[in-house]
This record gives C-alpha cells, sequence and structure tokens, in this order.
C-alpha cells in the first residue's frame, strides 16, 4: 500500500515538475524575458547603435565632419575625383604601393572571395552566384570582356581598378566604404592574376 | 473557259499556300531573331540599360523609332566616336543627358547580333512575368486560430450541457404525466463536502506540497532564464530575409558586415552597401512592377527615387533593434574571435542563412562563453604572440635568468594605459 502511495506521490511530482517547466518556458519570442539589472546590460558610453538624446538628430552615430579621415583610409577624392578624367589620371599614376607577396595575393583572394564573387564570380568570368540566379546583370569577364570606360578589361591598369572598386561604375556601387585602401590594393593584386586567364 | 478558271483556281491555290508559307515563316524567323537578341541582350546590354526604365543608360523601348537604323548601329559599335570625333547633333544630346557616363563600344557584335538585339527591343517575347501577387495565405496555424478553436469548443460543452439537463427535465416531466412516481432530487451541500476535504489533513499536505513544487520550478526556469535571450526575435523595421541574401544569393557574411574581421563589432550595414545591389534589385517583377515595399523602405530613408535615381536631402537612418546584446560588463571583440581563433559565424550565430527572421541562436551566457574556452584548442602556429610566449618558457625550462620584459614588462601601456 505504501508502496503504491510512493509512486502515486512521485508520478504527480514529475508531472507537476514537467507542467510548470512548460508552462513557463513558453515564453514571448518578440520579447527578451525577464532581465534583472537591465543598466548592466546598457553601456554607460554609447554604443553607436544607440539612440542619444544629446546630439540634435538623436542618434550617437554621428556623420564625421567633412574632410576627416579614418585611420588607414584615404581621400582619394582630392587626387583621383570621381570623373572620366580623375579614372585616367588614376590609371597612369596611381601604382600599387604593396609588394607582389605570395602572403599579400593569398589576402587579396580572400578579399575577393568576400567582396567580388558574388557578381564578378570565383575566376572573374562574370559568373557570380546573384548573377547566376538572373538577379543582377552580369560584369564583363576581366579576362575577355570589354571596359565601358575603353579598351578590353585584362587591359586594365592598377589605378584604374582601385578607382573601379572605390568609386564604382555603372552598375557597381562604389565600395571604399567597406574596404580599406590596403585591402583594396590587395584585391587589385588578385585581379591581375584573374586578367590573365583565358 | 472551264480550264482557264481551273488553272486561275489552281495558281491562286498555290499563290495562297506560298504568301501563307512565307509569312509564317518570316515570323518564325522574326521569333528565333528576339529570342537570339534575347540572350545577347541579357549578357551585354543588361548591365545598363532595362527596357521600360531608365537605368544607368535610358530606357530602351522604344528606341528602334526615336532613331534610324543605321545610326543605331553606328552608336552600338561605337558611341564614343559619334559623340567626341563626329559630333553628331542625336549622339551629343543623348550625352548631355547622361553626361559623364558613355556606352562602352561594342565593336565585336556583329551587324546581325545588333539587329537581333533590336528586334527583341521592338517586340520583347512575353517572358512569365507575374502580375500582382496575391498574397498567398499561409497555411500557417495562429494564435487566433487557436483561440477560435478553444472557444467553439466551450460553447459546444456548454450546448451539450444544457441540452443534456433539458432532456433530464422533459423525460422527468414525461414520466410525471404518466403517473410515475419520481423520487426528489436530493440536494447535496457541496460546501460541506469542501469542508471536509480541507479538515482532511493528508489532502492539505498533499496539496500543499504540489503548490510549492509548481512555484519553485517556476522560479527556477524563470530566474534561470533571466537575462538570457536565446530565441529573441525581435521585429525589424524592414523585413530583411538572411535566408535569402546569404542563403539563396550567396552572398558573404563579411559583404555586409566588413566590420567582423577588423573591429570589434561585426557592424550593422549602412544603407549605402544596401544600395550596391537595390540600385537595381527592386523584385518588381514579384510585385506586380511596383518596388517591393520592403525595398521602397531604403528608398525612402535615403529619399531616393528610383525613376531619377537621384538622392534627396532628407535622408534618415533605419533603426534596426539590436538582436545580440552583451551585458557591458564583458569585452567581446569579433576580429579576435573570427581573424585570429578562426570562428565560423554560424558557430555563434546558428543556421543564419536558413533564418528568414533573425533570432538569438546562441545563450551568450558566461557559461557558454567559457565551456567554448575550455574545450577550443588555440592554433599558435604563425602567432607571434605564441612564439614569444613559447620561448619565454623555453627560457624558464633552461634556467634562464626571467625579467618583466621578456613578458612586455617594457611595454608603455603596462604603466601608462
Amino acid at each position: 500500500m505504501l508502496a503504491m502511495n510512493k509512486l502515486r506521490i512521485t508520478g504527480v511530482i514529475f508531472l507537476t515538475v514537467a507542467a510548470a517547466a512548460v508552462v513557463s518556458s513558453c515564453s514571448d519570442k518578440k520579447s527578451t524575458g525577464w532581465e534583472y539589472a537591465r543598466n548592466m546590460y546598457d553601456p554607460l558610453a554609447f554604443n553607436p547603435d544607440q539612440p542619444n538624446k544629446h546630439f540634435a538628430n538623436g542618434q550617437t552615430a554621428q556623420t564625421p565632419p567633412a574632410h576627416t579621415m579614418p585611420v588607414g583610409f584615404d581621400e582619394p577624392e582630392t587626387d583621383y575625383p570621381n570623373t572620366p578624367e580623375g579614372y585616367q589620371s588614376a590609371g597612369l599614376n596611381l601604382k600599387n604601393p604593396l609588394p607582389l607577396t605570395k602572403a599579400n595575393l593569398e589576402e587579396g583572394k580572400m578579399l575577393y572571395a568576400q567582396m567580388c564573387t558574388q557578381c564578378h564570380g570565383l575566376t572573374g568570368k562574370g559568373d557570380g552566384s546573384i548573377v547566376k540566379l538572373e538577379k543582377f546583370p552580369a560584369p564583363p569577364s576581366y579576362s575577355t570582356g570589354q571596359s565601358s570606360r575603353g579598351g578590353g578589361m585584362n587591359e586594365l591598369s592598377d589605378g584604374k581598378i582601385f578607382h573601379t572598386i572605390t568609386y564604382g561604375v555603372n552598375m557597381m556601387g562604389p565600395h571604399r566604404y567597406q574596404l580599406t585602401p590596403t585591402e583594396r590594393w590587395k584585391i587589385v593584386q588578385f585581379v591581375h592574376e584573374l586578367q590573365k586567364l583565358q | 473557259m472551264r480550264n482557264i478558271s481551273l488553272f486561275l483556281r489552281s495558281v491562286a491555290k498555290s499563290f495562297l499556300v506560298t504568301v501563307l508559307l512565307t509569312l509564317a515563316l518570316s515570323a518564325a524567323t522574326k521569333a528565333q531573331d528576339a529570342a537570339a537578341g534575347a540572350a545577347i541582350f541579357k549578357s551585354r546590354c543588361t548591365a545598363c540599360h532595362k527596357l521600360d526604365a531608365k537605368s544607368v543608360g535610358p530606357a530602351l523601348a522604344g528606341v528602334n523609332d526615336r532613331h534610324k537604323k543605321e545610326w543605331l548601329h553606328k552608336w552600338i559599335k561605337n558611341s564614343q566616336a559619334m559623340i567626341f570625333d563626329e559630333k553628331d547633333p542625336e549622339a551629343i544630346a543623348i550625352y548631355d543627358q547622361f553626361k559623364p557616363i558613355t556606352m562602352t563600344p561594342f565593336p565585336d557584335l556583329s551587324d546581325g547580333d545588333i539587329d537581333n538585339i533590336l528586334a527583341y527591343i521592338a517586340a520583347p517575347p512575353a517572358t512569365g512575368k507575374k502580375g500582382p501577387v496575391v498574397t498567398e495565405a499561409k497555411e500557417e496555424i495562429s494564435d487566433l486560430m487557436i483561440g477560435g478553436l478553444v472557444l467553439v469548443i466551450i460553447v459546444a460543452f456548454i450546448v451539450i450541457m444544457l441540452l443534456n439537463r433539458v432532456t433530464g427535465t422533459l423525460e422527468r416531466l414525461v414520466m410525471k404525466n404518466n403517473g410515475v412516481e419520481i423520487p426528489e432530487e436530493v440536494t447535496v451541500d457541496r460546501g460541506a463536502k469542501f469542508k471536509k476535504l480541507f479538515k482532511n489533513k493528508k489532502f492539505v499536505f498533499f496539496t500543499g506540497i504540489i503548490i510549492i513544487i509548481i512555484l519553485v520550478s517556476i522560479g527556477t526556469v524563470g530566474m534561470w532564464n533571466t537575462g538570457v535571450h536565446t530565441g529573441y526575435q525581435p521585429t525589424q523595421p524592414i523585413k530583411f530575409s538572411h535566408q535569402l541574401h546569404a542563403g539563396i544569393n550567396k552572398i558573404d557574411c563579411r559583404y555586409c558586415h566588413s566590420g567582423a574581421y577588423k573591429s570589434k563589432n561585426a557592424s550593422i550595414p549602412s544603407l549605402n552597401v544596401c544600395m550596391n545591389c537595390h540600385n537595381y534589385v527592386t523584385a518588381a517583377d514579384n510585385y506586380g512592377g511596383q518596388v517591393s515595399p520592403e525595398i521602397a523602405k531604403i528608398y525612402t530613408a535615403l529619399d531616393y527615387n528610383p525613376d531619377t535615381r537621384e538622392y534627396g536631402p532628407n535622408k534618415k537612418p533605419i533603426e534596426w533593434v539590436r538582436v545580440h546584446n552583451l551585458p557591458d560588463l564583458a569585452y567581446f571583440n569579433h576580429s579576435q574571435h573570427v581573424v585570429v581563433g578562426g570562428v565560423r559565424c554560424q558557430k555563434c550565430h546558428g543556421p543564419v542563412q536558413t533564418m528568414d527572421e533573425l533570432y538569438q541562436y546562441s545563450p551568450l551566457t558566461m557559461k557558454w562563453c567559457i565551456n567554448c574556452h575550455r574545450e577550443t584548442e588555440v592554433n599558435s602556429k604563425g602567432n607571434a604572440y605564441y612564439d614569444r610566449m613559447i620561448a619565454a618558457h623555453e627560457k624558464i625550462k633552461k634556467g634562464e635568468k626571467m625579467t618583466a620584459a621578456v613578458f612586455g614588462g617594457t611595454e608603455c601601456g603596462k604603466c601608462h594605459y
């Protein structure tokens, strides 16, 4: 008799624990749930994505004043503006400051794979993943295509490729906000390799 | 006479057949022209031109009426020569609209190719363009449906109870009418039953224990999950799908979150990154020719006019809702983990490429961090920091003199931080 009672009691206890656990774990996905000491989560110094009442537009992330430059970023607007003349001048005068080393080339390949392949494709033929899905028009092939600004794509010089990555051209957007000049030069090195493909 | 009419008839017949045949043939070749043109158009022209809307270059619908065929041939082969060398007035008029952009010369396109392209522009074969999309009723069980179901069941239950009572009363009435003796319903004092129950010590004890167990388990689960945001899936201002962008389109995580490799923050992309693709991609095919309402939110925020392709002055950033929030008491650096540690994004963020709506995959608790730090083996190869550490340990093993400088004790930041 006692044994049966014990069994019953443990059964009931188990059921209640399970039910309570299920009920209390049903939470709203749209809410963060209970929080203790929320002030320990919110930083004292402002995060860039936080609202900020100290600025007129209410944002913490402010547009930097004109002509300020983050460390490691260039300001090619002064020397090589986004004009046909700036492009031609960059093609003549801008040279890759990085030495052609295996490490730089490897890095360039990795950066190219991350930033460029979705349109230009792994081998630069203009057959990237979103081009294949017909969601975006195909860019010209580095090895066999024609440049919209004259000449074959395989003849593009250091400066011209750098200028194009910096400002974009036609359907390609500017990538100077995502890539530092050093990263861009590494990509230029790798693109030169792709130009040699047949 | 008869012979002549017969002859005439046969002539007319053969003539008709020939005419029909040539007509059919010419239609077929035309269709072929347009199909061949479509292929060339897609590979060579779409980078700058759309048929029905201005893109980098002008909209091409009706170009056959606007210019002569010979002029178009010349323009496509080398427009820059027409503008700058020949000073063709028609060419200069177009250049003035799109300065400083000039069109790529296509000397490699044959006359036949260009004819095909023009045929395609004149009569693009009806592609399977979808009309206005009717939002499909998704077969999802919403809370409303469940609520409704429960309500229906409750109502049905009440109705059954009522009917039961009514039949009972009716039966009794019928029996009474038939002259059958019915024993009066014995009214039971329900209150007394409860009172008796509450006097039962065993029962009270048992109920008490159950209530305590419920409270304790709810409390434990609640406290365990306090401040743990696993599964948190806030509604974002734009219905951005990682499944579409990272999964189907295979865009690298880093294309948008370019900070992950070089800074503490992985960074939320600014709208100019969106516009690298969405200056072209409007998903209009899925919305009956209109810009997708979600993409339109980007345009509104940037005060961008997709028709003129110009930005206005009233820009307003999108207020994304932060999903992963590490308490300020913990320092976390993305670049350290991704570059040095070689941790894949998915290890902490879960299968983002399958998430239509992003949610927090990992608990981001201290236990979770510590567990990974305990299990992950350090790859010390090619890392100058570990080289120095190994060298220091070698010195200790050999019993050489160890100074603070060996561990970086002469670095400025050790004192002047």
